[in-house]
């Protein structure tokens, strides 16, 4: 039999319910708190540095082709030949299996 | 190699040839009505190999009435080959009638245009 | 009819009832519409009763394997070969099990979902076609079956990918995955050919009885392999996975994804029970494994389409039970594979049915976005949080476990493959952690973009009750697996190791 196995790794319900003690811990410490405080008729908008976003609020919005730019811009030799890799046409798709077969059936023989 | 042997290896040979000429079309032609002639010439070589499989000089067919000879070929490659047939024809089917809606959307059967998901 | 009759054949009627309605449904759509919504619900939900029943007795009694054929042809000697064998073990019970949750889930989204569509008898047709294809090739236990429910599956997908025939994507999608697969069946049938001519049988136990690795049998093994894997989305011929995923019917889509996942399920049986060249197979289960989970989330890391990304991403979780399985099957029969192969078996293993559950989900949610608000690209989505709650929650749910969040499914099957693979090679668990934490980023940078930020008011349409019912049925499995994965590992995944490793008894003496 194998010497370890998931039982004696991990334990979900362990997990969780120390997630909830916590969870209760921090709620004793917000109940903690003072509670003198007023809403006002900014609170709740949205801010930057103390001061209104300019222009319309709901289009300052970082866009998913922002996100990781700096990681794919870094990462442009490997990510360029990848993207253009996927050309979407037929011709291309048979031609990677007929290569992979290739390189399959030569590891199996030559190689092992 | 005799020209018995020769002759005995002369279907293996066209399922060889068959089945290169498809590969070629499939990779290198950018029609889709050509990639499809190609892919059922694939069929009908995959087909000849079995058939050619199955053959055993002097056997009969294997039905059990009244049957002379205990010489019976195996069926099981002919009923595959069938089942192959039909399938081969519900593909084949398949694919043209996707082709003429590719016609009616793209205005082209080309390979090339057929590009519009990538990357 | 006996209890026992039922139990006995239910393999034939995990296939049977679904291609019977299948037929029925497409007569229906001369009469009303209520009787193939009807018609199809009975299908699935009788397929499910089926599928626990054998579930419940491989599970608790033993396995068995169902033959098809008469009693006593003639000649005596031969009669094995006229037999077609069911394997009902514990390997078919996990795969059945994956196939029926998303198969329910999907059955019960595309109701709501696919409200506005006409021809739908036409689209359960398909449906069920698709899965009594995708039971078939995981229950049979011959060749020949395998290469006739393979081909059902592909026609049936592609068909099913189609569907929504006025979108020119819809439709190239499916001719690539059809060209793909057509030659895919024409490779397996020509290796089928290779095995019976070298072995003169097709009966995967009496294949294994033969196999001794000749220049055939290697040759047979590579093509069967290259293709099944090619059916599983992996890297490098998984370029058709996000096209299909992206362009099929949004309910279906994680059913399109459950077929190559049962046809990874194909390839593993075919590998442990037939072919018994382990270390090279597994070995380029690792090597095929590794360029899918790397791969696959670089290029869900470029994407701006939500289906896309969630595609590449899956192609990414496939590379994960390659590789683990792939460890499970290069250690085989060695000392290593006691100290932690078959632990790397158990990870990629449950690693199946977890994915099999959360992509589903993340997927149905994806499609409820694009559903309610026409709009794919991440660039143009925003602030859905505020009006979709349910559906926030069920993509949040799903993004945690793909990346492996503790306490999440997820993350308990995740842990036993890098566990078991670090024994193996540390360099393959770095991969996969690294792989996992970018995995994290993506699905983040998914979930921020399109639900949270000020509301943008691009909810054009409700989701309706059935979707979040689909939605609903995944998140339970999701829970349960969640809260009792020492469970699942023993009671579920250890028979199908067991049903994989030990002798294939395929034959009826």
């Amino acid at each position: 039999m194998i010497d370890i196995v998931l039982k004696d790794m991990w334990s979900p319900i362990i997990f969780i319910s120390i997630v909830l003690l916590n969870l209760l811990i921090v709620y004793w410490l917000y109940k903690m708190g003072n509670s003198d405080y007023k809403k006002t008729k900014h609170s709740g908008e949205p801010f930057i540095s103390g001061n209104r976003p300019p222009g319309d609020v709901r289009r300052v919005h970082v866009a998913g082709d922002n996100l990781f730019w700096g990681f794919r811009d870094a990462l442009k030799q490997y990510f360029d030949p990848l993207i253009k890799g996927h050309t979407g046409s037929i011709n291309d798709y048979m031609y990677w299996i007929v290569i992979t077969l290739a390189v399959v059936l030569v590891y199996i023989y030559m190689v092992v | 190699m005799s020209w018995e042997s020769f002759v005995m290896m002369m279907p293996y040979i066209t399922v060889v040839i068959l089945m290169a000429i498809g590969l070629y079309t499939v990779l290198f032609k950018k029609n889709l009505i050509k990639i499809i002639m190609g892919i059922a010439i694939m069929q009908n070589g995959a087909n000849l190999f079995l058939v050619s499989l199955a053959y055993r000089r002097g056997y009969i067919a294997p039905i059990f009435t009244s049957a002379e000879s205990t010489d019976m070929v195996m069926p099981t490659p002919h009923a595959l080959t069938l089942t192959s047939i039909v399938i081969g024809l519900a593909t084949t089917a398949l694919m043209l009638s996707l082709t003429m809606m590719i016609k009616k959307h793209y205005d082209s059967i080309n390979t090339e245009d057929m590009r519009r998901c990538k990357e | 009819m006996t209890w026992d009759t039922l139990v006995t054949n239910s393999p034939t009627f995990i296939l049977g009832i679904p291609l019977l309605f299948a037929f029925l449904t497409a007569l229906s759509g001369r009469f009303s519409k209520k009787i193939g919504d009807t018609l199809f619900f009975i299908a699935l939900i009788a397929t499910a009763f089926f599928v626990s029943l054998m579930s419940y007795e491989v599970l608790t009694g033993e396995s068995w394997f169902y033959v098809f054929g008469a009693e006593q042809p003639s000649p005596e000697n031969i009669r094995s070969f006229f037999r077609i064998t069911f394997a009902a073990d514990g390997f078919a019970v996990l795969a059945t099990i994956t196939i029926m949750i998303t198969a329910v889930a999907a059955g019960i989204y595309s109701y709501g979902f696919m409200k506005f569509e006409t021809g739908l008898n036409k689209f359960y047709t398909l449906f069920l076609l698709t899965l009594a294809g995708v039971n078939g090739m995981v229950l049979t236990g011959d060749l020949f079956n395998l290469f006739v429910w393979f081909e059902v599956t592909s026609v049936a997908s592609c068909a099913l990918v189609a569907f929504k025939n006025y979108r020119g994507e819809s439709v190239e999608a499916a001719l690539k995955y059809m060209i793909l697969s057509t030659v895919g069946g024409l490779v397996i049938l020509f290796s089928i050919g290779l095995l019976y001519g070298q072995h003169g049988v097709l009966n995967y136990a009496l294949l294994r009885e033969g196999i001794t690795g000749s220049f055939i049998d290697k040759l047979a093994l590579g093509l069967v392999m290259v293709i099944l894997a090619m059916k599983a989305s992996s890297v490098p011929m998984h370029m058709w996975a996000p096209d299909a995923y992206g362009e099929a019917p949004g309910s279906v889509t994680p059913f399109i994804a459950i077929t190559s996942l049962g046809s990874l399920f194909v390839l593993f049986r075919l590998l442990f029970s037939v072919f018994s060249l382990t270390v090279v197979s597994g070995s380029i289960l690792i090597i095929l494994g590794t360029l899918s989970m790397i791969i696959g989330v670089s290029m869900a890391l470029v994407q701006s389409d939500l289906k896309r990304l969630i595609a590449y991403l899956s192609v990414s979780q496939v590379g994960y039970m390659m590789m683990a399985v792939g460890v499970g099957l290069a250690t085989l029969n060695t000392g290593d594979y006691d100290s932690f192969g078959e632990l790397a078996m158990q990870g990629g293993l449950f690693h199946m049915i977890n994915d099999g559950v959360y992509k589903a989900l993340l997927f149905l949610s994806a499609v409820a976005v694009v559903h309610v608000t026409d709009i794919r690209s991440l660039n143009d989505l925003g602030g859905l949080a505020h009006k979709m709650p349910y559906v926030t929650f069920f993509f949040l749910l799903g993004a945690l476990s793909i990346a492996g969040i503790p306490p999440l499914s997820g993350f308990s099957s995740k842990l036993l493959i890098y566990k078991s693979v670090y024994l193996y090679s540390p360099i393959l668990a770095i991969v996969a952690l690294v792989v996992s934490i970018i995995t994290l980023a993506i699905i983040g940078k998914a979930f921020f973009n399109a639900f949270l930020g000020p509301d943008q008011g691009l909810v054009k349409r409700r989701v309706s009750k059935t979707m979040l019912l689909g939605m609903g049925i995944l998140t339970v499995a999701l829970v349960l697996f969640t809260l009792f994965p020492n469970i699942v590992v023993t009671e579920v995944v250890t028979p199908a190791i067991d049903a994989l490793t030990e002798t294939f008894e395929g034959v009826i003496p």
